[in-house]
């Protein structure tokens, strides 16, 4: 008896320290000569996409590449991207945001210059030392969206929208009208707590690019500097304070991100301040039946005339995989850019915007193919929000734009907010 | 071969009474039956514990970069983050209320249903059901109950959702007290079932109303339980997390009140703070959102010592009200 117990204890000693022994690591064992290359990225929805195009490129190439997601709602992908670094088996793929998180994962990052996608896209991510390490995912766009229909009938022409008193003539007449049109709200915004990536980020970035070149990189330097351009601000003020002013107040204050795209879908919003990453919802349950259209938005000094289109991700090799796997993820990354399966992925497959010259197809999804329209034609301002310092933008530019919408301050106190942040940088 | 046979059979005696007697085996079988757990309990919870400590006192990145030791820097950064202090402030409030209301209900519940009514046991089981739904789940469907329900409904009292203004940490207080008082409940209910029927009749008989026998019997009765229901809670509140992260998502933001910008010296013309942000999710904000692991570590730190003292001070006090039947 006393033997059995002790045969069971060291049973249950051997399985805990056996579980506790990392064992998801089953491909250290050779299969064959198959190499495994793993692929950690943030988008849900194209999940089984890319997992396809991923296996049949793994096909083709006696690869096994598996696909690993977390992202959406349920999956914070950047906190879990630091715990996937501390399995046995790292991603040999990742996806970063751009400079900021760049700065945050920069020693695992590997120099991809003189890959041969690089040739084919005009929007690489290239690190502050100069190196070109990250691979552009897509293009994606916003500026305010709009309803067409909605337009037409309030007797509004679109490309009266570029200037802060071209919007303010069209939100005043259709504020008149708004029974009319059966509209909740003229514009779809929200500055709820939850939505900081949209004010944060997105609307700030009206202050980083509007009106700048698309290389020109002078206001996200001097930020990173704590250097703050009054003028500019006062000017991205002015038009906060005229999207808070025509969008209904518990949707202002409280609204969430489906409420926001569902008042726009449902036409109870002439406006949404979204990008074409809405596109899945407006397509879902029947889809819209009126025309979308995009118009810059006016937070820059005087006339604009584009909409911020940039590669809101990157793919990037880890540098501490197996010099065979960093090439084999590299050759992944030149095939997807530059073969026709590539392509037809991207943009059949995963409906992207994309990010490389040498594609030919083009999106049909509203929001996306209006997106490309402007991007083709040229009309585009950068995304600089991404290189702002990690938390900047969400956790300290998004909470003033709440307090501003919530009537807790007033315009001034909002541009000197806003000042202040941006002067606390300076180190 | 019986030479053999003799050889082993003498020393198997002889050995086992001089090197494992019975008490000597005892303790050995003792610790090894406490491996299965120990073994674990090191790895899962002492090992992360002492990493986590030591880690405070760096500048850590999550396993990213190099390490330094930078000794009591963080800590210091602490007594002047008026964020970490505000929303130290914020989750004692919360605490207190959350402490007071659930017990509170917790036992008028369990005084309820420990009377003699029809479906009982229908009434216990539903006032506990609250506490099987995860408190993920309890945040949004309460967010859309105090978003859409209440507005539409028309009780005109909210002129904007509950969430977003200072009714936000009541409203916390409301959804936690509704998920969690039946479980506290159970335990009141545990405790009144035990008290022996003989006093109370006693009292009865010796003319005791019924507030008077609340008072002087039952109270000192299950003064025991309200010990552990109210460790339970206090230690509950200052770790609630998932409820806030699905209800509030820590907000709304306000500034800094005056006094708390005047005492602390804050320089920022606009200090701006969470109204729900409470210690949990405050160090999970500092950790993930902005990446200051070391620091989130240190506030996580003086968060145990500081809950700790609290909880055992507590129960040390409740104890002394607990008398011996």
């Amino acid at each position: 008896m006393k033997k059995f117990l002790l045969l069971f204890v060291s049973l249950m000693l051997a399985f805990t320290v056996a579980a506790c022994n990392g064992t998801d690591d089953p491909d250290d064992g050779d299969l064959g000569d198959v190499e495994r290359l793993v692929i950690y990225q943030n988008k849900v929805e194209i999940d089984a996409e890319l997992s396809a195009y991923a296996e049949a490129w793994g096909n083709a190439n006696n690869v096994i590449v598996e696909v690993r997601t977390c992202g959406g709602d349920a999956c914070a992908y950047a906190d879990n991207l630091q715990t996937e670094f501390l399995r046995a088996r790292e991603p040999d793929i990742f996806v970063i945001e751009g400079l900021g998180q760049y700065l945050d994962f920069a020693e695992k990052i590997y120099d991809m210059t003189g890959a041969d996608w690089i040739d084919d896209t005009d929007v690489p991510l290239v690190a502050p030392n100069g190196e070109i390490v990250g691979f552009p995912v897509n293009f994606e766009g916003w500026g305010m969206a709009f309803n067409r229909d909605i337009l037409d009938e309030a007797g509004i022409d679109p490309d009266t929208l570029t200037s802060r008193e071209g919007y303010a003539a069209a939100f005043a007449t259709l504020e008149d009208m708004k029974d009319e049109l059966g509209l909740d709200t003229v514009v779809s915004f929200t500055t709820q707590a939850d939505m900081t990536w949209v004010t944060g980020l997105h609307n700030f970035n009206g202050y980083l690019s509007s009106g700048l070149d698309y290389n020109d990189d002078s206001v996200i330097t001097d930020l990173l500097a704590g250097v703050a351009h009054r003028d500019r601000l006062e000017a991205l003020a002015d038009w906060v304070e005229l999207l808070n002013m025509y969008t209904e107040e518990s949707l202002l204050i409280s609204g969430t991100y489906e409420e926001q795209v569902n008042s726009f879908k449902t036409g109870r919003a002439a406006f949404v301040h979204q990008g074409n990453w809405i596109d899945p919802q407006l397509i879902e349950d029947g889809g819209i039946d009126f025309e979308v259209g995009y118009a810059p938005h006016a937070s820059g000094l005087g006339e604009v005339d584009s909409i911020f289109v940039a590669p809101p991700s990157y793919y990037v090799v880890n540098v501490d995989s197996t010099p065979e796997r960093r090439d084999l993820a590299v050759q992944f990354l030149n095939d997807m850019a530059l073969t026709e399966a590539g392509h037809k992925y991207m943009v059949e497959d995963a409906n992207y915007v994309p990010a490389f010259n040498s594609v030919e197809l083009l999106p049909t999804s509203p929001l996306s193919a209006e997106v490309t329209r402007w991007a083709q034609d040229g009309n585009i301002y950068a995304w600089w929000q991404n290189d702002m310092p990690t938390g900047f933008g969400m956790g300290e530019i998004g909470p003033i734009y709440s307090l501003f919408a919530n009537g807790t301050i007033d315009k001034e106190q909002f541009i000197d907010a806003l000042e202040e942040e941006i002067e606390t940088l300076a180190d | 071969m019986q030479a053999d046979a003799s050889v082993k059979q003498a020393p198997k005696q002889s050995f086992k009474d001089r090197f494992f007697g019975r008490k000597t085996m005892n303790k050995v079988w003792f610790f090894l039956f406490l491996i299965p757990v120990m073994v674990p309990y090191l790895l899962m919870v002492i090992i992360p514990f002492v990493l986590g400590a030591y880690y405070s006192f760096t500048d850590w990145r999550g396993g990213i970069g190099d390490t330094n030791w930078i000794g009591l820097a963080n800590y210091r950064d602490l007594l002047s983050n008026y964020r970490f202090i505000y929303s130290f402030i914020r989750t004692g409030i919360y605490a207190f209320f959350n402490v007071v209301v659930i017990n509170f209900v917790a036992f008028s519940l369990a005084l309820l249903v420990t009377r003699k009514l029809k479906l009982t046991n229908i009434y216990r089981a539903g006032f506990f059901m609250p506490n099987l739904i995860g408190g993920l789940i309890i945040g949004f469907l309460w967010r859309y109950i105090f978003n859409y329900v209440l507005g539409t409904v028309g009780f005109g009292i909210f002129s904007a959702s509950p969430l977003d203004n200072n009714l936000a940490m009541m409203s916390l207080v409301i959804v936690v007290t509704w998920q969690y008082a039946g479980y506290i409940m159970m335990i009141y209910v545990a405790a009144l079932q035990n008290i022996p029927e003989d006093l109370v009749e006693a009292s009865q008989i010796d003319g005791a109303n019924a507030l008077q026998r609340l008072r002087n019997i039952v109270l000192p009765l299950v003064a025991p339980a309200f010990t552990v229901s109210m460790f339970l809670t206090l230690v509950t509140a200052f770790k609630q997390f998932d409820t806030v992260f699905s209800l509030t998502s820590a907000g709304p933001v306000v500034i800094l009140p005056d006094y708390l910008r005047d005492f602390l010296n804050v320089e920022a013309s606009l200090p701006r703070v969470r109204l729900t942000g409470l210690l949990a999710y405050n160090i999970y904000d500092v950790g993930f959102t902005n990446r200051n692991f070391a620091f989130a570590q240190a506030q996580a730190v003086t968060f145990f010592v500081l809950l700790a003292v609290l909880s055992l001070g507590q129960v040390y006090f409740n104890k002394k009200r607990e008398v011996e039947m």
